[in-house]
């Protein structure tokens, strides 16, 4: 009877003990644990990362858990970090990977260098960094085989959010999601933004037709000489100092357009091209 | 009921002060060729003081660039005319360094542009800063800060030697040190080595008096002052449904709190987080009004909210309590923890003190003999240190 009473928790704790076996040092040959573990919640997260912390709370930071390990003179730190959600996760990591390096096949998409290695799963971020390494040394194997390990441990989508998808990729040259004032803009809360060599993307999704209306209603109202575009179910087009040649249109609840462009007439052009790809 | 005038009143009139110049609409969405300040019906008031030793004449509202959504707004706020721009190699993992420079592309010499690094040692310091200067698309940067030292033994000889190099080489033009917590011991050591001519700290209304004295010591050495974390972020951590964070987000409430740094003489210049437009066209605003007794009153109301955890080290309770312990310095041992998130530093402080006062528990009294004439709860927050720290 009493190990009747007592099994919910047992299997909470070992539900919690396999949720934390992706800290791990086992996972490549000859590392072994650095000190105990660490872990930070929203509160004091400026404790570990400083004034960076900032940089996470954006993004739905709910806490860290991190280990070290040791090999030799090498210390790799690991830290797993649980955002607000999978796509603001993949956002973390559309924000601090290296846009001039291509995106690998970790969880919904990673980065491996020599001494450190990013990726996003589900609502983890995760970030290894060799911390005491020469700059010569190349750790790379390591670093695959430890976001492997990592990688398999934690639950969660595998894939890059739906979204992405939808822009244009000729001539892509990166995609990041950004928690909130897309393009600078406070009307535009959340969304993501595709750069290409020449301009930008972005679509941002909200509640209902309605409200995505009434965004672009006062998205509108901050152009000077903005005029109507046929393009999505309404559009319009201007020329502005800081973002260049817009135009920004409405499908449905969603909210896309191009900027940064030489001219309005050429980011209605492109605007239409992403909408017709914007289900 | 009229004769008095309400926070809401004074926040609606804020509203109303003509800043054509600066709104997003006739300032910012101009087509091509018509500049911001030009276009409305009155300019953009910029205020100007001298970075200490450094001679460089920065507006007392900088821009803390490290979570801006688009570098637009970085791009707008230099044509506006702020000229002083913070970021560090270690946000983004180097992408806000390439952000800044992508957004103030020719405008860079006409700036303040400061970075920092958290590279432990001499070398790898050296390294990071060169590699700062290609990402931020630059021959040097104005100020280099050696990044989030909490105590001197933290700021080593060679750290030091780093930045003199730096120097030598004209890769850099001044030094400085990022601080956010051990700032009462760090200040005063800086001031007194005289190698540093800029010193970046948190300091906001939230914080006690020993702070103002800080600040005050070091710019009087000569040092520059700049101000980060100016919205209370380094009292309290920004926590969704937090009712003090939610308070601090009401209409005018966070350019309150930055003029009140900005009305601080000893500061030069603050790094507000702006990440869209209109919060820069707000906090712009610091430099045209002065800090109002309606402001202190917005403020004010938001320490009544802290106040139960905010020792603002006035003495008058020195000698109360019947165990003998010094109350305002383990209430200050929790304000490190609590409010600058220096558990450790808090901790080491807190075992500094003689055994006998460390092994006391608050919770054996029958009844506190300290009142705080602040009302902080004085008995509850005693507990939590000691349960903390002891």
């Amino acid at each position: 009877m009493k190990a009747v009473r007592l099994l919910p928790l047992i299997l909470l704790l070992a539900a919690m003990a396999q949720a934390q076996d992706y800290l791990n040092c086992k996972f490549a040959p000859g590392w072994e644990q650095s000190g105990s573990r660490r872990q930070y919640t929203a509160d004091n997260l400026f404790e570990y990362k400083d004034g960076g912390a900032e940089g996470y709370l954006i993004y739905g930071f709910a806490h860290m858990r991190g280990i070290d390990c040791k090999l030799g003179g090498d210390t790799l730190s690991i830290d797993v970090s649980e955002m607000g959600d999978a796509d603001l996760a993949y956002g973390m990591f559309s924000a601090n990977r290296d846009p001039g390096l291509p995106i690998a096949k970790i969880g919904m998409g990673g980065q491996i260098q020599r001494q450190s290695a990013l990726f996003a799963k589900g609502k983890y971020f995760v970030e290894l960094v060799d911390v005491a390494a020469s700059a010569d040394s190349d750790h790379t194997a390591e670093m695959k085989a430890f976001a492997a390990g990592i990688e398999q441990r934690i639950e969660g989508r595998s894939t890059a959010p739906e979204a992405l998808q939808w822009f244009p990729q000729q001539d892509l040259t990166s995609t990041r999601l950004v928690p909130e004032s897309v393009l600078g803009l406070r009307e535009l809360k959340r969304g993501y933004v595709a750069s290409y060599k020449q301009g930008q993307a972005f679509i941002v999704q909200e509640a209902s037709p309605e409200s995505a209306a009434e965004v672009l209603k006062k998205l509108r109202g901050r152009f000077d000489g903005a005029s109507s575009a046929q393009v999505g179910d309404e559009a319009f087009q201007a020329k502005t100092q800081y973002l260049g040649g817009i135009c920004i249109f409405r499908k449905g609840r969603t909210l896309a357009g191009y900027t940064n462009l030489p001219e309005p007439q050429g980011a209605a052009s492109l605007a239409a091209q992403l909408a017709a790809r914007i289900p | 009921m009229k004769q008095k005038t309400s926070c809401r009143d004074f926040l609606s009139a804020g509203m109303m002060i003509p800043v054509a110049g600066m709104s997003s609409k006739l300032g910012l969405w101009q087509p091509s060729g018509e500049s911001a300040s030009s276009a409305g019906s009155s300019p953009v008031k910029l205020d100007y003081r001298t970075l200490g030793r450094t001679g460089l004449k920065v507006t007392t509202m900088g821009f803390g660039c490290m979570i801006t959504s688009d570098p637009s707004v970085i791009t707008r706020a230099a044509d506006l005319g702020i000229n002083y721009f913070d970021t560090a190699r270690g946000y983004q993992h180097g992408n806000n360094e390439r952000m800044v420079a992508a957004a103030l592309g020719a405008r860079r010499k006409q700036v303040v542009l400061s970075t920092k690094s958290a590279a432990p040692d001499k070398d790898a310091l050296l390294k990071e800063l060169e590699t700062s200067l290609r990402e931020l698309n630059t021959d040097y940067v104005d100020i280099w800060y050696l990044h989030a030292k909490g105590s001197p033994a933290e700021v080593r000889d060679d750290m030091i030697e780093a930045q003199q190099l730096a120097k030598k080489q004209g890769k850099i033009r001044f030094a400085g040190v990022s601080t956010h917590g051990g700032q009462q011991q760090l200040l005063p050591w800086m001031a007194q080595k005289g190698v540093f001519d800029v010193v970046l700290a948190g300091y906001n209304f939230s914080m006690d008096s020993s702070m103002d004295q800080a600040l005050q010591a070091a710019a009087k050495s000569g040092m520059g002052v700049v101000a980060m974390k100016v919205m209370a972020g380094g009292f309290r951590g920004p926590k969704p449904g937090d009712p003090v964070q939610d308070k601090l987000k009401q209409k005018g409430a966070l350019l309150a709190a930055l003029k009140w740094v900005i009305n601080k003489p000893y500061v030069t210049t603050t790094i507000p987080s702006i990440t869209d437009m209109d919060q820069l066209d707000e906090d712009m605003q610091s430099m045209s009004q002065p800090f109002s007794s309606s402001d202190n009153k917005l403020l004010a109301e938001h320490l009544e909210q802290i106040r139960p955890l905010y020792c603002r080290m006035c003495g008058k309770c020195d000698g109360a309590c019947q165990k003998g312990l010094p109350v305002a310095d383990m209430l200050r041992c929790l304000t490190y923890a609590d409010g600058y998130r220096q558990f450790a530093l808090a901790r080491e402080r807190f075992l500094e003190l003689p055994p006998e006062k460390v092994a006391v528990r608050c919770g054996d009294c029958a009844e506190c003999t300290v009142k705080c004439p602040h009302g902080v709860q004085v008995p509850e927050r005693m507990a939590r240190a000691q349960e903390l720290f002891a």
